[in-house]
């Protein structure tokens, strides 16, 4: 059975092409448009890795993974930070609410899939 | 302006105090021309006065002209300029996310077809080749079984032809041993007939074992009769299933020519499929990577939004800060100016890219660098 991945990014395009090469690799996909989207859609299923945006509008992917770590369903579903942003200080902030992973855009997909295959739950 | 104004006053209040200190100088002199001299002077300085409060007015009014263009700037000018940069942005968005759909859809739609004529096994043409093989060459089996048969029942028919010989020559055995028992009743009666009347019951027995030889002498030639039609009949059947054996010979031999034939041409056409279709597959793998790569660069548009959208928000900050310039100047003529270092700086304060900061700082190499698709030692795993 597939092992699914919820993609969360206010960019329409970007959360196309991370699903493209999610796809490929025979994951299925979940999407979610910011945080509290990605919050209203999770409700909870099955997750086996999460990839969040960090600058995102209604709820950043910084507040998001602090919020998945109170849910029982997700505490202990690792979630990579796929974000442009770049700062360390930002980076410890990712670190200090649970974030596994950061990597910055743009990316490429054999990239993300090592990172994915790393982290996934089995 | 605030320079300017404050150097003028400075000028007319030095030359306003030395007119006041002549027209004094004459009030406390005598005679009359003094007199007249003091009021000359007092009226240039009534003159001077006017022109001062003129240059005043025209100067104030010029500061409020000022302030107000500049309020109006970032009240009128500035959200047009904000609203064509978020519309500029949220189109490229729009066209990228479609752009991006359309890709997704035809990345798929070649993956389809690459899972499709991938697949091998029971639907491969190779394989459908092999099951072909096999059933013709079953058939080609049995034919040959057929004619494996009808040997063998040539062989047994063969051997029954030896019966009959061997029948032929029981009957002419047959024939003999009527025809020596003939003659033993010949001369029996002949013996008979020398003993006379004591003869006569032996010449009557020789009688009837002459009639037994005779009946078996018939007998013996019907059963040569027809052993010998049966003979005849089983040659010619033997004739003619020999003749239908070579025929169907004949007949195994070209079917197995022509499925051989039909086999190597049919391998031929699968041949050349799989070959057509290990180059479409290699082509779509190559179109799909092609794809892929492109979505992959199709990226920059999330960055870009971004930076428009910090510029955006940098660019609405202005109006506000225009408009309590202005009313700092309403509300007691100072002139403030907006604070362009804060701006600037909390511009600095939105960027998330490192090639914003790059490009901040003025490096474009490096803002260059840093937008480029990064590498695996970009990951930082915690």
């Amino acid at each position: 059975m597939a092992k699914t991945i919820m993609i969360v990014d206010d960019s329409t395009s970007l959360r196309q092409v991370v699903g493209i090469a999610l796809r490929s690799a025979g994951y299925d996909v979940l999407e979610g448009s910011d945080g509290a989207d990605a919050l209203k859609k999770l409700t909870g299923q099955k997750v086996h890795l999460i990839i969040s945006d960090v600058n995102m509008p209604n709820m950043d992917g910084i507040t998001l993974v602090k919020e998945l770590k109170k849910l029982p369903a997700y505490k202990f579903t690792p979630i990579v930070m796929l974000t442009t942003e770049s700062a360390d200080g930002k980076k410890a902030e990712g670190q200090a609410a649970g974030a596994k992973a950061w990597m910055l855009k743009p990316f490429n997909p054999p990239q993300l899939l090592a990172v994915v295959q790393k982290l996934v739950l089995p | 302006m605030t320079r300017f104004l404050t150097s003028f006053l400075q000028r007319w209040q030095c030359t306003a105090f030395a007119l006041a200190s002549g027209a004094a100088a004459c009030a406390t002199g005598r005679g009359a021309a003094p007199v007249v001299g003091g009021a000359a002077l007092l009226a240039a300085g009534a003159v001077l006065d006017g022109a001062r409060r003129r240059r005043e007015t025209r100067a104030r009014t010029d500061a409020a002209g000022f302030v107000a263009g500049a309020d109006a700037l970032g009240r009128d000018v500035m959200p047009v300029w904000s609203a064509h940069i978020e519309t500029s942005r949220a189109q490229m968005e729009t066209a990228v996310a479609a752009l991006t759909s359309r890709f997704a859809g035809i990345v798929d739609r070649l993956d389809q077809t690459l899972r499709a004529t991938g697949q091998g096994g029971d639907h491969g043409l190779a394989a459908v080749f092999d099951h072909s093989n096999g059933e013709l060459r079953g058939v080609l089996d049995s034919l040959k079984a057929a004619m494996a048969s009808n040997a063998t029942l040539h062989t047994e028919v063969q051997d029954l032809g030896r019966f009959v010989a061997e029948l032929q020559q029981m009957a002419g055995e047959v024939a003999s041993i009527a025809h020596q028992t003939n003659l033993l009743a010949i001369n029996a009666a002949i013996e008979a007939a020398h003993a006379g009347a004591e003869g006569r019951g032996f010449a009557v027995l020789a009688q009837e074992v002459r009639k037994l030889s005779a009946l078996s002498g018939e007998t013996g030639q019907r059963m040569a009769d027809k052993v010998a039609h049966i003979a005849s009949a089983m040659a010619a059947a033997r004739a003619t299933a020999e003749d239908s054996a070579r025929r169907e010979a004949a007949q195994a031999e070209a079917s197995e020519g022509a499925i051989h034939g039909v086999l190597e041409r049919f391998r031929g056409v699968t041949e050349a499929m799989e070959s057509s279709t290990a180059a479409l597959q290699r082509e779509s793998a190559g179109i799909q990577g092609e794809i892929v790569e492109a979505l992959v660069q199709l990226q920059f548009q999330d960055r870009v939004s971004q930076r428009m959208n910090h510029v955006r928000h940098n660019i609405e900050r202005l109006p506000a800060l225009l408009a309590e310039s202005r009313e700092a100047f309403d509300a007691s003529g100072a002139l403030r100016p907006v604070d362009a270092a804060a701006l600037l700086h909390e511009l600095e304060g939105s960027y998330a890219m490192a090639d914003e900061r790059a490009t901040h700082a003025g490096d474009a190499a490096k803002a260059s660098a840093a937008a480029a698709v990064a590498d695996l030692e970009e990951v930082t795993f915690f």
